[in-house]
C-alpha cells in the first residue's frame, strides 16, 4: 500500500515538474532550459514576499506565480525573438538564462537550512495505515486540478485553441490570424507560471536552495523526453513509470540506486524510441 | 633654500614620529589559501571563522616572521566540491588553481567532501603547502598520510575525523538502550565517504551492544525522497532512525517527510537543519527530542563548561548578524588560524619544511579543545576534558532549546523520550 500511495505522489511530482516544460515544448517547440531555474527562484520570490515583505502565503504564492510568468513572457521578448527557430541556439540561450539565474541565487545566499516555504495545513490522515501528511495530498489534488485544466484549456478557450493551432502548424496558424510570437511569449508565459505552481505546492515539503533547478530541470527533461517532448498523455505516463520506477527500485534493491532509474529510462527510449513513447515528431523517420 | 629642505625633513619626520605605528599592515602579508565549498552553511561560516580570527590577529598587529610582524590576508578559490553532482577533478582544479595563481603561505579549511580532500593530498604534497584541514571528515585521511607520511607532512587535520562524533553517537545510543530500554534502530546514511566511515561505526557499535538493525539504507546525496526508506522503518517498528547527512537539501526534506509520514521513532545523529540554531524556525516543533552531535564544540552551541565556545559565538553573532548555521567544524576553523600564526611564530619562517616541524609541536588550547597532532598529523579528540583534547558534544532538542546531554562533564540536562513514545 505504501508503495502504491508513494508510487502516486512521487509521479505526480514529476508530472508537474515537467508540466510547464511540456507545455510550453508542445505548442512553441521551444525547449526551455530555465524551466528549473524558474521553478526555485518562484520558490525564493514566495519566500522573500512572505519573510521580507510580511505578506501572508497565499498572496506571496500568487505574487510569485505572476512574476514567473511574466519573466517567462519577458524571456521569450528579449532574449528569444533574435534566435527563433533556430532549435540550437534557443536552447544555449534559454541554459545559459537558467544557470545566470541560478548562480545569481546562490551568490546572494539562497542556500543552507534556514529557506523553507510553510506548509499549508499541518498534519495528515492514514490510509490502510500508511500516513500520509496534507500537503502531500494537496500535491496530488493539484495535479489532477492542473491536468483537467490544462486540458479545458487548449479545448475550450481561444488562447488555448490558438495553442493548439500554432503547434499543430504554424504556418496555416499564422494564416489564420494566429500571431506566432505572441503564442510563443505566452507558452512560454504559462510554461514558467505551471512552473511556478509546482514550486509552491512541492518546495514545502522540503527546504529550498538554488541547486533544485538542476535536479528538477533533470526530471523534467527526462519525463518528457521518455514521454515524448510535446505530448501531455506522454508525459503523463513517463511521470508514472519513472515515479513507481524509483519507490520500487529504493524499496525492494536499495535507495541508493532510485537515481538509475530515470538515467536508464532515458537510454533505454532513446535507443529503442527516440520520438519518446508518445511523441510523433520523428515518428516517420524512425518507422523508415 | 637649506632651510626649507632642513624644514622639510623636519616636518616628515614629525609625521612620521606622530602617525600612527602600522608596521604589520604595511609588510608583506602571509597569504592564507581556503580553497573550499563556499557557497555551503559550512564553507561559508569557516570562512567567516578564519575572517574573524584573521581580523583578531591582524588588529595585534599581525603575525611576527624573524622578527617582523607580517598581517594575514585570505584569498579563497571556491571548489563547489559540496554540491551534490561535482566532479572530484573540477573541484581539485579550482584547488590547484589557487595554489598556483595566489601562491598562498598556507591552505586553511580545504576540501568539503572527503573524496575531494583524499585526491587533493597528492597535491598539495606535491606544492608543499602546509595545509590545516578543517571540515572533510574521512578517517581516510589518516590511512593515506600513514601509507607515505614523509610525502604527506604538509596535511594536518585541526578537526574531528567522522570516528568522532560516531564514537559519541554510540554513547549517546548506549544511554537510550541503558535508560529508556530502546533497541530497535534503523540506519539512513549518505553515500558518501565520511558518512559511510561514520555510520559505519555507528552500525558496529550496535551490533556489538545488541541494538536490533531494522535496515541499514545508503541513499545518494543527491537524493530528496525518503519516503521508502521511512516506510521500512515505520513498518519495522524502529524505535531510533540514527542519520547522517550533510547536504542541506536532502537533510531538510527528510526532516519534513518524517514528521509528515508520522514516523514514531527517535532522530539520532547528524542531521544539519536538525542541529542547526535556527532549526525551531526553519523546522517548526518538529525538531524536538531529536539528539544531534556537535563536533567539535563551539561550531555553533555555546556551552557553560566550555567557555571559549561562548566567546567564539558571541564574537561570531556580533560580527556576522547571526550564528554559524552549521552545527559542525566553525569552531576548527577559528582555531585552525590561531594554529597556524602560532606555529609561524615559532618557525620564524615561511619555508614550508620549517613550519611542517612547527606545526607538529602545537599545543593549543582553542575553542574546540586542546589541540595537539598525533603521529598522523590528526588531531586528537576525546570525551573527557576540554585541557587535555579536542571534544565534541551531543545536545537534544527540548522546550525549543538545544541541552548538551553527552559527555556527562557537559551534560546540562538529560536525554528525554518523547512522549508519544512511551
Amino acid at each position: 500500500m505504501s508503495t502504491l500511495i508513494y508510487g502516486t505522489i512521487t509521479s505526480i511530482v514529476l508530472a508537474l515538474y515537467t508540466l510547464g516544460f511540456s507545455l510550453t515544448y508542445g505548442i512553441s517547440g521551444l525547449a526551455n532550459f530555465a524551466h528549473g531555474a524558474l521553478y526555485i527562484l518562484s520558490g525564493f520570490i514566495a519566500w522573500s514576499f512572505i519573510n521580507q515583505a510580511g505578506f501572508p502565503f497565499f498572496l506571496s504564492a500568487l505574487l510569485a506565480i505572476l512574476i514567473s510568468g511574466l519573466i517567462g513572457f519577458a524571456f521569450y521578448w528579449v532574449l528569444l525573438l533574435r534566435i527563433r527557430g533556430i532549435a540550437l541556439s534557443e536552447l544555449i540561450v534559454t541554459f545559459a538564462a537558467g544557470i545566470a539565474i541560478l548562480e545569481l541565487l546562490t551568490w546572494r545566499g539562497f542556500y543552507g537550512i534556514q529557506y523553507s516555504l510553510p506548509l499549508f495545513l499541518r498534519g495528515g490522515i492514514e490510509i490502510k495505515g500508511v500516513a500520509v501528511d496534507y500537503q502531500r495530498l494537496f500535491v496530488i489534488g493539484t495535479g489532477i486540478f492542473l491536468l483537467i485544466l490544462l486540458y479545458l484549456f487548449v479545448h475550450h478557450t481561444k488562447i488555448g485553441l490558438a495553442f493548439r493551432g500554432i503547434a499543430q502548424n504554424e504556418r496555416t496558424a499564422l494564416s489564420l490570424g494566429i500571431e506566432s510570437d505572441w503564442i510563443g511569449a505566452l507558452s512560454l508565459a504559462f510554461g514558467s507560471a505551471l512552473a511556478a505552481v509546482a514550486a509552491i505546492v512541492i518546495l514545502p515539503m522540503g527546504i529550498m536552495e538554488s541547486t533544485i533547478g538542476y535536479n528538477v530541470l533533470i526530471y523534467a527533461l527526462t519525463v518528457a523526453i521518455v514521454g515524448g517532448l510535446e505530448s501531455t498523455s506522454g508525459m503523463i505516463v513517463a511521470s508514472f513509470i519513472i515515479g513507481f520506477g524509483q519507490v520500487v527500485t529504493a524499496r525492494y534493491i536499495g535507495a541508493q540506486w532510485m537515481i538509475i532509474v530515470p538515467l536508464s529510462a532515458i537510454i533505454l527510449v532513446l535507443a529503442i524510441r527516440p520520438s519518446g513513447l508518445f511523441g510523433k515528431f520523428k515518428e516517420l523517420e524512425e518507422r523508415v | 633654500m637649506k632651510s626649507k629642505i632642513l624644514l622639510t625633513a623636519l616636518a616628515i619626520a614629525l609625521l612620521g614620529c606622530f602617525s600612527i605605528p602600522t608596521p604589520a599592515l604595511s609588510a608583506e602579508p602571509i597569504i592564507i589559501g581556503v580553497p573550499t565549498s563556499l557557497y555551503t552553511p559550512f564553507g561559508r561560516d569557516g570562512l567567516n571563522a578564519v575572517n574573524l580570527a584573521v581580523e583578531e590577529i591582524n588588529a595585534k598587529g599581525g603575525v611576527s616572521v624573524a622578527g617582523v610582524k607580517r598581517p594575514f590576508e585570505v584569498v579563497t578559490a571556491d571548489t563547489r566540491g559540496g554540491e551534490p553532482g561535482t566532479p572530484v577533478h573540477d573541484a581539485l582544479m579550482a584547488y590547484e588553481k589557487l595554489i598556483l595563481g595566489k601562491k598562498p603561505h598556507a591552505i586553511v579549511i580545504g576540501a568539503f567532501r572527503s573524496e575531494v580532500m583524499i585526491a587533493s593530498m597528492d597535491l598539495v604534497a606535491k606544492y608543499k603547502v602546509p595545509q590545516l584541514g578543517t571540515i572533510a571528515q574521512s578517517p581516510g585521511f589518516q590511512g593515506k598520510f600513514k601509507k607515505d607520511p614523509k610525502k604527506y607532512r604538509y596535511l594536518f587535520r585541526v578537526t574531528t575525523d567522522a570516528l568522532i562524533p560516531a564514537g559519541y553517537i554510540s554513547h549517546a545510543l548506549d544511554t537510550l538502550k541503558k535508560e529508556h530500554g530502546l533497541n530497535r534502530a534503523y540506519l539512513i546514511v549518505q553515500d558518501t565517504l565520511w558518512a559511510l566511515g561514520f555510520m559505519g561505526l555507528v552500525r558496529k557499535h550496535c551490533k556489538k551492544t545488541g541494538w536490533e538493525e531494522i535496515g541499514y539504507e545508503p541513499y545518494a546525496a543527491g537524493a530528496t525522497d525518503f519516503s521508502p526508506g521511512l516506510t521500512k522503518a515505520k513498518e519495522g517498528k524502529a524505535q531510533v532512525i540514527a542519520m547522517v547527512w550533510d547536504v542541506p537539501l536532502g537533510a531538510g526534506i527528510f526532516c519534513k517527510q518524517w514528521a509528515a509520514m508520522k514516523v514514531p521513532a527517535l532522530i539520532i545523529g547528524f542531521v544539519p537543519p536538525m542541529a542547526a540554531p535556527g532549526a525551531w524556525k526553519t523546522l517548526g516543533k518538529d525538531v524536538e527530542y531529536s539528539l544531534q552531535v556537535e563536533f567539535p564544540v563551539g561550531a555553533s552551541l555555546a556551552l557553560k563548561k566550555v567557555p571559549k565556545t561562548g566567546e567564539f559565538l558571541n564574537k561570531f553573532k556580533k560580527k556576522y548578524g547571526k550564528l554559524p548555521e552549521a552545527a559542525a567544524v566553525n569552531s576548527s576553523a577559528y582555531d585552525a588560524v590561531f594554529i597556524l600564526a602560532e606555529a609561524i611564530e615559532r618557525a620564524g619562517s615561511l619555508d614550508p619544511d620549517k613550519l611542517v616541524t612547527a606545526l607538529e609541536q602545537t599545543d593549543y588550547k582553542g575553542v574546540s579543545g586542546r589541540i595537539r597532532f598525533n603521529e598522523n598529523h590528526t588531531a586528537i579528540f576525546g570525551k573527557k576534558d576540554p585541557n587535555e583534547t579536542g571534544i565534541a558534544v551531543v545536545f537534544q532538542w527540548q522546550k525549543g532549546k538545544r541541552v548538551p546531554v553527552y559527555p556527562p562533564f557537559l551534560a546540562e540536562g538529560k536525554i528525554l523520550l518523547p512522549p508519544w513514545m512511551k
